[in-house]
Protein backbone atom coordinates (compact mmCIF):
# COMPACT_ATOMS: atom_id res chain seq x y z
CA UNK A 1 0.00 0.00 0.00
CA UNK A 2 1.43 2.88 -0.97
CA UNK A 3 1.46 5.72 2.12
CA UNK A 4 -0.21 9.43 2.03
CA UNK A 5 2.16 12.11 2.12
CA UNK A 6 0.10 14.59 4.35
CA UNK A 7 1.91 18.15 4.29
CA UNK A 8 0.13 20.62 7.00
CA UNK A 9 0.67 24.14 7.00
CA UNK A 10 0.31 25.46 10.71
CA UNK A 11 1.71 28.09 13.15
CA UNK A 12 0.38 27.00 16.19
CA UNK A 13 2.95 25.01 18.78
CA UNK A 14 -0.11 23.22 20.12
CA UNK A 15 -1.97 22.32 17.45
CA UNK A 16 1.25 20.75 15.26
CA UNK A 17 1.99 18.94 18.53
CA UNK A 18 -1.24 17.68 18.43
CA UNK A 19 -1.08 16.53 15.02
CA UNK A 20 2.20 14.58 15.05
CA UNK A 21 0.85 12.81 18.34
CA UNK A 22 -2.41 11.96 16.79
CA UNK A 23 -1.41 11.12 13.99
CA UNK A 24 1.86 9.62 13.74
CA UNK A 25 1.00 6.21 14.72
CA UNK A 26 -1.31 5.55 11.53
CA UNK A 27 0.37 3.05 8.94
CA UNK A 28 -1.51 4.85 5.85
CA UNK A 29 0.61 7.95 6.00
CA UNK A 30 3.61 9.66 6.14
CA UNK A 31 3.50 13.08 8.25
CA UNK A 32 5.59 15.46 6.10
CA UNK A 33 7.77 18.23 8.29
CA UNK A 34 5.27 21.03 9.51
CA UNK A 35 5.32 23.96 7.45
CA UNK A 36 4.81 27.24 9.90
CA UNK A 37 2.24 29.24 7.43
CA UNK A 38 1.31 29.63 3.87
CA UNK A 39 4.54 31.28 2.80
CA UNK A 40 6.67 28.41 4.03
CA UNK A 41 4.60 26.02 2.62
CA UNK A 42 4.96 27.17 -1.09
CA UNK A 43 8.64 27.54 -0.32
CA UNK A 44 8.88 24.01 0.73
CA UNK A 45 6.75 22.73 -2.69
CA UNK A 46 8.94 25.15 -4.84
CA UNK A 47 12.09 23.56 -3.06
CA UNK A 48 11.15 20.17 -4.00
CA UNK A 49 13.23 18.47 -7.05
CA UNK A 50 11.06 15.96 -8.78
CA UNK A 51 7.55 15.65 -8.84
CA UNK A 52 7.56 12.42 -6.63
CA UNK A 53 7.98 14.39 -3.88
CA UNK A 54 5.01 16.35 -4.10
CA UNK A 55 2.84 15.63 -1.13
CA UNK A 56 -0.84 13.73 -1.92
CA UNK A 57 -3.12 16.21 0.76
CA UNK A 58 -2.41 19.91 1.71
CA UNK A 59 -4.24 20.76 5.35
CA UNK A 60 -4.03 24.53 5.58
CA UNK A 61 -4.77 26.55 8.79
CA UNK A 62 -7.00 29.00 8.18
CA UNK A 63 -5.49 31.69 10.81
CA UNK A 64 -1.79 31.81 9.84
CA UNK A 65 0.47 34.80 9.72
CA UNK A 66 1.78 36.02 6.61
CA UNK A 67 -0.30 34.30 4.43
CA UNK A 68 -3.74 32.52 5.93
CA UNK A 69 -5.22 29.44 4.64
CA UNK A 70 -7.49 30.63 2.04
CA UNK A 71 -4.66 32.64 0.28
CA UNK A 72 -2.47 29.43 0.06
CA UNK A 73 -5.19 27.75 -1.06
CA UNK A 74 -5.91 30.56 -4.04
CA UNK A 75 -1.85 30.51 -4.99
CA UNK A 76 -1.91 26.63 -4.93
CA UNK A 77 -5.18 26.51 -7.20
CA UNK A 78 -3.24 29.16 -9.72
CA UNK A 79 -0.39 26.78 -9.85
CA UNK A 80 -0.44 24.17 -12.43
CA UNK A 81 2.69 22.38 -10.49
CA UNK A 82 -0.26 21.89 -6.95
CA UNK A 83 -3.57 22.75 -8.22
CA UNK A 84 -4.35 18.98 -8.84
CA UNK A 85 -3.35 18.29 -5.09
CA UNK A 86 -6.36 17.84 -2.41
CA UNK A 87 -6.43 21.09 0.06
CA UNK A 88 -8.49 20.86 2.83
CA UNK A 89 -8.82 24.00 5.09
CA UNK A 90 -9.33 23.49 9.22
CA UNK A 91 -9.89 26.18 11.59
CA UNK A 92 -11.18 26.35 15.05
CA UNK A 93 -14.09 28.11 13.88
CA UNK A 94 -15.62 27.14 10.42
CA UNK A 95 -18.69 29.22 9.92
CA UNK A 96 -21.19 28.94 7.03
CA UNK A 97 -18.58 31.90 5.31
CA UNK A 98 -15.65 29.76 5.38
CA UNK A 99 -16.41 26.89 4.15
CA UNK A 100 -18.57 29.03 0.95
CA UNK A 101 -14.80 30.76 0.48
CA UNK A 102 -13.42 27.61 0.75
CA UNK A 103 -15.28 25.28 -1.41
CA UNK A 104 -15.85 28.51 -4.00
CA UNK A 105 -11.56 28.55 -4.14
CA UNK A 106 -11.37 24.92 -4.96
CA UNK A 107 -10.98 23.40 -0.94
CA UNK A 108 -12.27 19.74 -1.50
CA UNK A 109 -12.97 20.26 2.27
CA UNK A 110 -13.43 22.29 5.26
CA UNK A 111 -13.17 21.74 8.85
CA UNK A 112 -13.34 21.88 12.50
CA UNK A 113 -10.39 21.58 14.08
CA UNK A 114 -10.78 18.13 16.59
CA UNK A 115 -10.42 18.32 20.56
CA UNK A 116 -9.45 14.52 20.44
CA UNK A 117 -7.41 11.70 19.28
CA UNK A 118 -10.36 10.17 18.19
CA UNK A 119 -11.35 13.66 15.97
CA UNK A 120 -8.04 14.42 14.60
CA UNK A 121 -8.28 10.38 13.02
CA UNK A 122 -11.86 11.05 11.89
CA UNK A 123 -10.71 14.35 10.10
CA UNK A 124 -8.12 12.77 8.08
CA UNK A 125 -10.71 9.84 7.29
CA UNK A 126 -12.95 12.38 5.99
CA UNK A 127 -10.46 14.00 3.92
CA UNK A 128 -9.29 10.77 2.51
CA UNK A 129 -13.22 9.84 1.71
CA UNK A 130 -13.59 13.32 -0.36
CA UNK A 131 -10.55 13.64 -2.02
CA UNK A 132 -10.30 9.56 -2.78
CA UNK B 1 -63.71 142.77 9.40
CA UNK B 2 -63.05 139.90 11.18
CA UNK B 3 -61.40 136.96 9.46
CA UNK B 4 -62.65 133.51 10.72
CA UNK B 5 -60.30 132.03 12.28
CA UNK B 6 -58.07 134.17 14.79
CA UNK B 7 -60.40 135.85 16.42
CA UNK B 8 -62.52 132.55 17.23
CA UNK B 9 -63.40 131.91 20.60
CA UNK B 10 -61.87 129.72 22.61
CA UNK B 11 -65.49 127.98 23.24
CA UNK B 12 -66.14 127.70 19.43
CA UNK B 13 -62.97 126.37 19.05
CA UNK B 14 -63.63 123.41 21.38
CA UNK B 15 -66.93 122.95 20.05
CA UNK B 16 -65.28 122.44 16.27
CA UNK B 17 -63.06 120.01 17.57
CA UNK B 18 -65.74 118.02 19.20
CA UNK B 19 -67.72 118.29 16.17
CA UNK B 20 -64.86 117.32 14.12
CA UNK B 21 -63.88 114.09 16.61
CA UNK B 22 -67.81 113.17 16.65
CA UNK B 23 -67.26 112.97 12.69
CA UNK B 24 -63.97 111.26 12.60
CA UNK B 25 -65.72 108.80 15.25
CA UNK B 26 -68.93 108.23 12.52
CA UNK B 27 -66.20 107.98 9.77
CA UNK B 28 -64.50 105.28 11.61
CA UNK B 29 -67.36 103.47 12.69
CA UNK B 30 -68.86 103.68 9.41
CA UNK B 31 -65.54 102.09 8.04
CA UNK B 32 -65.78 99.16 10.92
CA UNK B 33 -69.31 98.47 9.69
CA UNK B 34 -68.55 98.29 5.96
CA UNK B 35 -65.71 96.22 7.37
CA UNK B 36 -67.26 93.72 9.07
CA UNK B 37 -70.40 93.51 6.27
CA UNK B 38 -73.12 95.31 9.09
CA UNK B 39 -73.78 97.93 6.25
CA UNK B 40 -74.03 97.57 2.63
CA UNK B 41 -74.83 100.67 1.49
CA UNK B 42 -74.63 104.14 3.29
CA UNK B 43 -76.57 107.58 2.64
CA UNK B 44 -73.90 110.82 2.46
CA UNK B 45 -75.09 113.81 2.88
CA UNK B 46 -73.39 115.97 0.08
CA UNK B 47 -73.73 118.72 -1.61
CA UNK B 48 -76.16 118.13 -3.94
CA UNK B 49 -78.18 116.22 -0.81
CA UNK B 50 -78.47 112.91 0.13
CA UNK B 51 -76.40 110.08 -2.17
CA UNK B 52 -76.97 106.50 -1.20
CA UNK B 53 -73.29 105.06 -2.07
CA UNK B 54 -74.04 100.83 -2.38
CA UNK B 55 -70.68 98.87 -1.95
CA UNK B 56 -69.26 97.25 -5.43
CA UNK B 57 -68.85 94.08 -3.30
CA UNK B 58 -71.96 94.33 -1.48
CA UNK B 59 -71.53 90.43 -0.92
CA UNK B 60 -71.90 90.64 2.69
CA UNK B 61 -70.00 86.84 3.35
CA UNK B 62 -67.41 87.20 1.50
CA UNK B 63 -66.50 91.10 2.52
CA UNK B 64 -66.73 89.26 6.21
CA UNK B 65 -64.78 86.72 4.80
CA UNK B 66 -62.09 88.59 3.36
CA UNK B 67 -61.40 90.93 6.20
CA UNK B 68 -61.48 88.26 9.02
CA UNK B 69 -59.25 85.92 6.72
CA UNK B 70 -55.81 85.27 8.32
CA UNK B 71 -54.54 85.74 4.88
CA UNK B 72 -53.64 89.30 3.48
CA UNK B 73 -55.83 90.47 1.11
CA UNK B 74 -55.25 93.47 -1.51
CA UNK B 75 -56.93 94.88 -4.64
CA UNK B 76 -54.45 96.99 -7.22
CA UNK B 77 -55.24 98.68 -9.72
CA UNK B 78 -54.00 98.37 -13.22
CA UNK B 79 -51.09 100.94 -12.22
CA UNK B 80 -50.08 98.50 -9.11
CA UNK B 81 -51.88 101.12 -6.76
CA UNK B 82 -53.31 99.28 -3.44
CA UNK B 83 -57.15 100.25 -3.87
CA UNK B 84 -58.35 98.30 -1.00
CA UNK B 85 -56.42 96.19 1.71
CA UNK B 86 -57.25 94.03 4.55
CA UNK B 87 -56.67 94.89 8.05
CA UNK B 88 -54.60 91.82 7.88
CA UNK B 89 -52.33 92.94 5.12
CA UNK B 90 -51.49 96.35 7.09
CA UNK B 91 -50.59 94.30 9.91
CA UNK B 92 -48.27 92.49 7.97
CA UNK B 93 -46.73 94.90 6.53
CA UNK B 94 -46.94 97.28 10.10
CA UNK B 95 -48.11 99.92 8.61
CA UNK B 96 -51.94 101.45 9.96
CA UNK B 97 -55.06 100.47 7.02
CA UNK B 98 -55.07 104.23 5.94
CA UNK B 99 -51.28 104.41 5.19
CA UNK B 100 -51.20 101.90 2.59
CA UNK B 101 -54.04 102.60 0.44
CA UNK B 102 -53.08 104.74 -2.94
CA UNK B 103 -49.29 103.40 -2.32
CA UNK B 104 -47.70 101.34 -5.19
CA UNK B 105 -48.22 97.49 -3.92
CA UNK B 106 -43.70 97.47 -4.85
CA UNK B 107 -42.91 99.43 -1.96
CA UNK B 108 -44.05 96.09 0.43
CA UNK B 109 -41.73 94.16 -1.62
CA UNK B 110 -38.75 93.30 -0.63
CA UNK B 111 -36.10 95.14 -3.19
CA UNK B 112 -34.36 91.60 -4.05
CA UNK B 113 -37.59 90.56 -5.06
CA UNK B 114 -38.54 93.35 -7.16
CA UNK B 115 -37.62 91.43 -10.49
CA UNK B 116 -39.78 88.46 -9.14
CA UNK B 117 -43.04 90.88 -8.56
CA UNK B 118 -42.84 92.74 -11.74
CA UNK B 119 -42.46 89.50 -13.57
CA UNK B 120 -46.22 88.29 -11.37
CA UNK B 121 -47.23 91.42 -12.32
CA UNK B 122 -47.12 90.97 -15.93
CA UNK B 123 -48.31 87.28 -15.97
CA UNK B 124 -51.05 87.78 -14.04
CA UNK B 125 -53.20 89.86 -15.99
CA UNK B 126 -53.34 86.36 -18.88
CA UNK B 127 -53.82 83.99 -15.92
CA UNK B 128 -53.92 83.35 -12.69
CA UNK B 129 -50.41 83.03 -11.08
CA UNK B 130 -48.71 82.41 -7.99
CA UNK B 131 -44.88 82.95 -6.17
CA UNK B 132 -43.01 83.98 -3.04
CA UNK B 133 -41.44 87.07 -2.24
CA UNK B 134 -40.14 88.68 0.99
CA UNK B 135 -42.57 91.24 2.43
CA UNK B 136 -40.97 94.23 3.83
CA UNK B 137 -42.85 94.52 7.11
CA UNK B 138 -40.89 97.32 9.15
CA UNK B 139 -37.30 96.26 10.01
CA UNK B 140 -37.70 92.62 9.08
CA UNK B 141 -39.00 90.65 6.09
CA UNK B 142 -41.17 87.74 6.01
CA UNK B 143 -41.68 85.14 3.09
CA UNK B 144 -45.27 85.11 1.57
CA UNK B 145 -47.00 83.16 -0.97
CA UNK B 146 -48.86 85.70 -3.38
CA UNK B 147 -52.15 84.41 -5.06
CA UNK B 148 -52.45 87.33 -8.17
CA UNK B 149 -56.04 86.93 -10.05
CA UNK B 150 -57.89 89.64 -11.80
CA UNK B 151 -61.12 90.75 -11.08
CA UNK B 152 -63.36 92.85 -13.63
CA UNK B 153 -65.20 95.00 -11.81
CA UNK B 154 -67.11 98.27 -13.31
CA UNK B 155 -64.64 100.69 -13.65
CA UNK B 156 -62.16 98.23 -15.36
CA UNK B 157 -60.06 95.47 -14.53
CA UNK B 158 -57.95 95.26 -10.94
CA UNK B 159 -55.69 92.56 -9.35
CA UNK B 160 -56.45 90.75 -6.40
CA UNK B 161 -53.97 89.59 -4.10
CA UNK B 162 -53.74 87.08 -1.68
CA UNK B 163 -50.63 86.80 0.66
CA UNK B 164 -50.33 83.59 2.68
CA UNK B 165 -47.30 84.46 5.31
CA UNK B 166 -44.98 81.56 4.78
CA UNK B 167 -43.07 82.00 8.04
CA UNK B 168 -43.98 79.52 10.17
CA UNK B 169 -44.46 76.97 7.20
CA UNK B 170 -40.80 77.99 6.48
CA UNK B 171 -39.44 77.18 10.15
CA UNK B 172 -41.17 74.32 10.01
CA UNK B 173 -39.29 72.99 6.73
CA UNK B 174 -36.26 74.25 8.19
CA UNK B 175 -37.16 72.16 11.45
CA UNK B 176 -37.52 69.38 9.41
CA UNK B 177 -34.42 69.98 7.26
CA UNK B 178 -32.59 69.90 10.58
CA UNK B 179 -34.16 66.55 12.22
CA UNK B 180 -33.41 65.36 8.54
CA UNK B 181 -29.91 66.02 9.00
CA UNK B 182 -29.90 64.59 12.84
CA UNK B 183 -31.58 61.42 12.46
CA UNK B 184 -29.10 60.98 9.58
CA UNK B 185 -26.28 61.44 11.87
CA UNK B 186 -27.58 59.16 14.48
CA UNK B 187 -28.46 57.01 11.58
CA UNK B 188 -24.75 56.55 10.52
CA UNK B 189 -24.02 56.07 14.13
CA UNK B 190 -25.87 53.36 15.08
CA UNK B 191 -24.85 51.50 12.04
CA UNK B 192 -21.09 52.04 12.80
CA UNK B 193 -21.89 51.01 16.43
CA UNK B 194 -23.80 48.53 15.02
CA UNK B 195 -21.33 47.13 12.71
CA UNK B 196 -18.24 47.26 15.52
CA UNK B 197 -20.57 45.33 17.68
CA UNK B 198 -21.20 42.96 15.21
CA UNK B 199 -17.30 42.42 14.58
CA UNK B 200 -16.89 42.50 18.50
CA UNK B 201 -18.69 39.52 18.93
CA UNK B 202 -17.21 37.95 15.75
CA UNK B 203 -13.85 38.41 16.78
CA UNK B 204 -14.64 37.44 20.32
CA UNK B 205 -16.43 34.55 19.27
CA UNK B 206 -13.85 33.29 16.96
CA UNK B 207 -10.49 34.18 19.43
CA UNK B 208 -12.28 33.03 22.33
CA UNK B 209 -12.79 29.53 20.88
CA UNK B 210 -9.61 29.01 20.50
CA UNK B 211 -7.72 28.47 24.14
CA UNK B 212 -11.34 26.99 24.42
CA UNK B 213 -10.34 24.11 22.27
CA UNK B 214 -6.93 23.86 24.10
CA UNK B 215 -8.52 23.24 27.31
CA UNK B 216 -10.84 20.61 26.24
CA UNK B 217 -7.93 18.94 24.17
CA UNK B 218 -4.97 19.13 27.47
CA UNK B 219 -8.17 18.08 29.68
CA UNK B 220 -9.03 14.97 27.86
CA UNK B 221 -5.03 13.98 27.08
CA UNK B 222 -4.46 14.48 30.85
CA UNK B 223 -7.57 12.12 31.61
CA UNK B 224 -6.48 9.43 29.16
CA UNK B 225 -3.02 9.31 29.79
CA UNK B 226 -2.54 9.26 33.40
CA UNK B 227 -4.56 5.86 34.75
CA UNK B 228 -3.00 6.77 38.16
CA UNK B 229 -5.21 9.98 38.76
CA UNK B 230 -7.60 9.73 41.91
CA UNK B 231 -11.06 9.45 41.13
CA UNK B 232 -11.63 12.71 42.70
CA UNK B 233 -9.54 14.32 39.94
CA UNK B 234 -11.10 12.62 37.35
CA UNK B 235 -14.17 13.65 38.25
CA UNK B 236 -12.79 17.37 38.30
CA UNK B 237 -11.21 17.05 34.80
CA UNK B 238 -14.50 15.73 33.78
CA UNK B 239 -16.15 19.03 35.05
CA UNK B 240 -13.19 21.16 33.21
CA UNK B 241 -14.53 19.50 30.37
CA UNK B 242 -18.63 19.46 30.64
CA UNK B 243 -17.72 23.72 31.62
CA UNK B 244 -15.60 24.25 28.09
CA UNK B 245 -18.16 22.09 25.80
CA UNK B 246 -21.00 24.97 27.75
CA UNK B 247 -19.05 27.67 27.18
CA UNK B 248 -18.39 26.78 23.33
CA UNK B 249 -22.14 26.45 22.81
CA UNK B 250 -22.41 29.56 24.41
CA UNK B 251 -20.21 31.38 22.37
CA UNK B 252 -21.37 29.79 19.32
CA UNK B 253 -25.48 30.93 20.62
CA UNK B 254 -23.74 34.41 21.59
CA UNK B 255 -22.11 34.66 17.83
CA UNK B 256 -25.60 33.42 16.42
CA UNK B 257 -27.70 36.34 18.16
CA UNK B 258 -25.63 39.13 16.97
CA UNK B 259 -25.24 37.97 13.68
CA UNK B 260 -29.74 38.19 13.37
CA UNK B 261 -28.54 42.25 13.92
CA UNK B 262 -26.93 42.18 10.11
CA UNK B 263 -29.22 43.34 7.62
CA UNK B 264 -29.73 39.62 6.16
CA UNK B 265 -33.25 40.19 4.11
CA UNK B 266 -32.91 36.98 2.11
CA UNK B 267 -36.48 35.55 1.66
CA UNK B 268 -37.61 32.97 -0.04
CA UNK B 269 -40.80 30.41 -0.16
CA UNK B 270 -40.39 27.92 2.70
CA UNK B 271 -42.95 25.29 3.26
CA UNK B 272 -43.17 24.73 6.92
CA UNK B 273 -44.03 20.93 6.71
CA UNK B 274 -40.46 20.57 5.24
CA UNK B 275 -39.26 22.23 8.07
CA UNK B 276 -40.46 20.18 10.58
CA UNK B 277 -39.19 17.08 8.63
CA UNK B 278 -36.24 18.19 8.76
CA UNK B 279 -35.96 19.04 12.40
CA UNK B 280 -37.50 15.68 13.43
CA UNK B 281 -34.51 14.42 11.42
CA UNK B 282 -31.94 16.44 13.31
CA UNK B 283 -33.19 15.49 16.99
CA UNK B 284 -34.15 11.72 15.89
CA UNK B 285 -32.09 10.10 18.45
CA UNK B 286 -33.69 12.27 21.04
CA UNK B 287 -37.06 11.67 20.19
CA UNK B 288 -36.20 8.06 20.16
CA UNK B 289 -34.28 8.40 23.64
CA UNK B 290 -36.71 10.44 25.27
CA UNK B 291 -39.57 8.47 23.69
CA UNK B 292 -41.22 11.63 21.88
CA UNK B 293 -43.35 11.89 19.50
CA UNK B 294 -44.29 15.34 16.91
CA UNK B 295 -47.48 15.45 15.75
CA UNK B 296 -47.92 18.02 12.70
CA UNK B 297 -51.07 18.93 11.30
CA UNK B 298 -50.91 20.55 7.38
CA UNK B 299 -48.58 23.96 7.65
CA UNK B 300 -48.78 26.00 5.24
CA UNK B 301 -45.27 27.97 2.82
CA UNK B 302 -44.89 31.09 3.84
CA UNK B 303 -42.22 33.98 2.48
CA UNK B 304 -39.60 33.86 5.28
CA UNK B 305 -35.99 33.60 5.47
CA UNK B 306 -35.60 29.44 5.72
CA UNK B 307 -32.46 29.58 7.81
CA UNK B 308 -34.07 31.28 10.35
CA UNK B 309 -37.63 30.04 10.37
CA UNK B 310 -35.74 26.62 10.69
CA UNK B 311 -33.92 28.35 13.58
CA UNK B 312 -37.11 29.06 15.62
CA UNK B 313 -38.78 25.80 14.90
CA UNK B 314 -35.80 23.92 16.07
CA UNK B 315 -35.08 26.19 19.35
CA UNK B 316 -38.96 25.42 20.20
CA UNK B 317 -38.93 21.96 19.74
CA UNK B 318 -34.98 21.28 21.57
CA UNK B 319 -37.12 23.19 24.60
CA UNK B 320 -40.02 21.11 24.78
CA UNK B 321 -37.42 17.83 24.54
CA UNK B 322 -35.52 19.51 27.14
CA UNK B 323 -38.25 20.48 29.65
CA UNK B 324 -40.17 17.06 29.84
CA UNK B 325 -41.25 15.52 32.70
CA UNK B 326 -39.73 12.43 34.68
CA UNK B 327 -41.13 9.28 33.28
CA UNK B 328 -43.75 10.84 30.76
CA UNK B 329 -43.07 10.10 27.30
CA UNK B 330 -43.19 13.93 25.48
CA UNK B 331 -45.79 14.63 22.91
CA UNK B 332 -45.43 18.09 20.90
CA UNK B 333 -48.09 19.15 18.43
CA UNK B 334 -47.69 21.40 16.05
CA UNK B 335 -50.82 23.48 14.49
CA UNK B 336 -51.52 26.10 12.22
CA UNK B 337 -54.27 28.61 10.79
CA UNK B 338 -54.85 31.42 9.31
CA UNK B 339 -55.73 34.75 10.71
CA UNK B 340 -56.93 38.04 9.33
CA UNK B 341 -55.25 40.40 11.57
CA UNK B 342 -52.06 40.27 14.26
CA UNK B 343 -53.33 39.46 17.34
CA UNK B 344 -53.01 36.38 19.28
CA UNK B 345 -57.01 36.90 19.89
CA UNK B 346 -57.45 36.83 16.28
CA UNK B 347 -60.48 34.61 14.88
CA UNK B 348 -59.65 31.95 12.13
CA UNK B 349 -60.25 33.44 8.65
CA UNK B 350 -59.70 31.87 5.15
CA UNK B 351 -57.79 33.85 3.70
CA UNK B 352 -56.60 36.01 6.13
CA UNK B 353 -52.86 37.31 5.43
CA UNK B 354 -51.10 35.77 9.14
CA UNK B 355 -50.26 32.78 10.21
CA UNK B 356 -50.47 31.47 13.70
CA UNK B 357 -48.33 29.04 14.44
CA UNK B 358 -49.05 26.84 17.57
CA UNK B 359 -46.47 24.41 19.38
CA UNK B 360 -48.29 22.46 22.29
CA UNK B 361 -46.14 20.22 24.57
CA UNK B 362 -46.95 18.40 27.76
CA UNK B 363 -43.90 19.08 29.34
CA UNK B 364 -43.11 20.76 32.82
CA UNK B 365 -44.48 24.23 31.87
CA UNK B 366 -43.56 27.55 33.90
CA UNK B 367 -45.84 30.35 35.32
CA UNK B 368 -47.22 32.51 32.96
CA UNK B 369 -45.58 35.13 35.25
CA UNK B 370 -42.59 34.69 33.51
CA UNK B 371 -43.75 34.91 29.78
CA UNK B 372 -41.32 37.85 29.05
CA UNK B 373 -38.43 36.52 31.17
CA UNK B 374 -38.34 33.38 28.93
CA UNK B 375 -37.58 35.42 25.67
CA UNK B 376 -34.44 37.85 27.09
CA UNK B 377 -31.08 37.07 26.60
CA UNK B 378 -29.66 34.49 29.37
CA UNK B 379 -32.80 33.81 31.43
CA UNK B 380 -33.52 30.71 32.93
CA UNK B 381 -36.15 29.38 34.92
CA UNK B 382 -34.36 26.18 35.86
CA UNK B 383 -31.05 25.15 37.16
CA UNK B 384 -28.48 24.13 34.72
CA UNK B 385 -27.92 20.95 36.53
CA UNK B 386 -31.40 19.63 35.65
CA UNK B 387 -31.69 21.23 32.48
CA UNK B 388 -28.90 22.47 30.01
CA UNK B 389 -28.69 25.09 27.84
CA UNK B 390 -27.73 28.44 27.38
CA UNK B 391 -30.64 30.82 27.62
CA UNK B 392 -30.26 31.99 24.30
CA UNK B 393 -32.74 29.76 22.19
CA UNK B 394 -35.94 31.44 22.83
CA UNK B 395 -34.37 35.39 22.35
CA UNK B 396 -32.80 34.26 18.88
CA UNK B 397 -36.62 33.01 18.11
CA UNK B 398 -37.98 36.37 18.90
CA UNK B 399 -35.79 37.99 17.21
CA UNK B 400 -36.12 36.05 14.38
CA UNK B 401 -40.13 36.44 14.60
CA UNK B 402 -39.94 40.35 15.13
CA UNK B 403 -37.23 40.35 12.36
CA UNK B 404 -40.22 38.75 9.87
CA UNK B 405 -42.71 41.81 11.09
CA UNK B 406 -44.24 38.34 13.54
CA UNK B 407 -45.22 38.14 17.22
CA UNK B 408 -44.53 35.43 19.13
CA UNK B 409 -46.00 34.27 22.82
CA UNK B 410 -46.08 31.47 25.34
CA UNK B 411 -48.67 29.81 27.48
CA UNK B 412 -48.38 28.29 30.51
CA UNK B 413 -48.82 26.95 33.77
CA UNK B 414 -46.53 25.37 36.55
CA UNK B 415 -46.51 21.98 35.60
CA UNK B 416 -49.03 21.61 32.91
CA UNK B 417 -47.07 21.88 29.12
CA UNK B 418 -46.74 25.07 28.11
CA UNK B 419 -47.66 26.54 24.65
CA UNK B 420 -45.47 28.83 22.46
CA UNK B 421 -47.91 30.98 19.48
CA UNK B 422 -46.03 32.25 16.75
CA UNK B 423 -47.29 34.83 14.37
CA UNK B 424 -45.77 35.56 10.89
CA UNK B 425 -47.37 37.47 7.88
CA UNK B 426 -47.71 35.02 4.78
CA UNK B 427 -45.25 37.79 2.73
CA UNK B 428 -42.64 39.99 3.46
CA UNK B 429 -42.56 43.72 2.18
CA UNK B 430 -39.48 44.13 1.06
CA UNK B 431 -37.92 47.59 1.79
Amino acid sequence: MVKRKILIAEDDADDQQFFSDFLQLRTDVVLLPIVENGEELLKALNNLSCENDLPHYIILDQNMPRKNGLQTLQTLKDDERFSHIPVMIYSTFTDENLIQCGTESGACLVFPKPVSKEGYNKMLDALFATAG
Amino acid sequence: MRTEHPNKTNEELLAELEELRYQLHEATETIEAIRTGQVDALVVHGNNGHQVYTLKSADQTYRVFIEKMTEGAVTLNQEGLILYANSQFASMVGCSLSDVIGLPFQNFVAAENAPRYNQLFVQCWKEDCKGEVLLIAGKDKTPVQLSLTTLALEEGVSLSIILTDLTAQKRAQQQLHENNIKLEESNRALETSNHDLQQFASIASHDLQEPLRKITIFSNLLKERNEALSPEAKKYLEKIIESSSRMKTLIIDILNYSKLSANDYTFEQVDLNKIVTDIKEDFELLIAEKGATIRCGELPTLVANKGQIRQVFQNIVSNALKFTKPGINPVIAVKAKRIGEKSFAAAEQKDGTYILLCFKDNGIGFGQQYVQHIFSLFERLNSKDKYEGTGIGLAIAKKIVEKHNGLINAVSKEGEGSEFQIILPFTQNLV
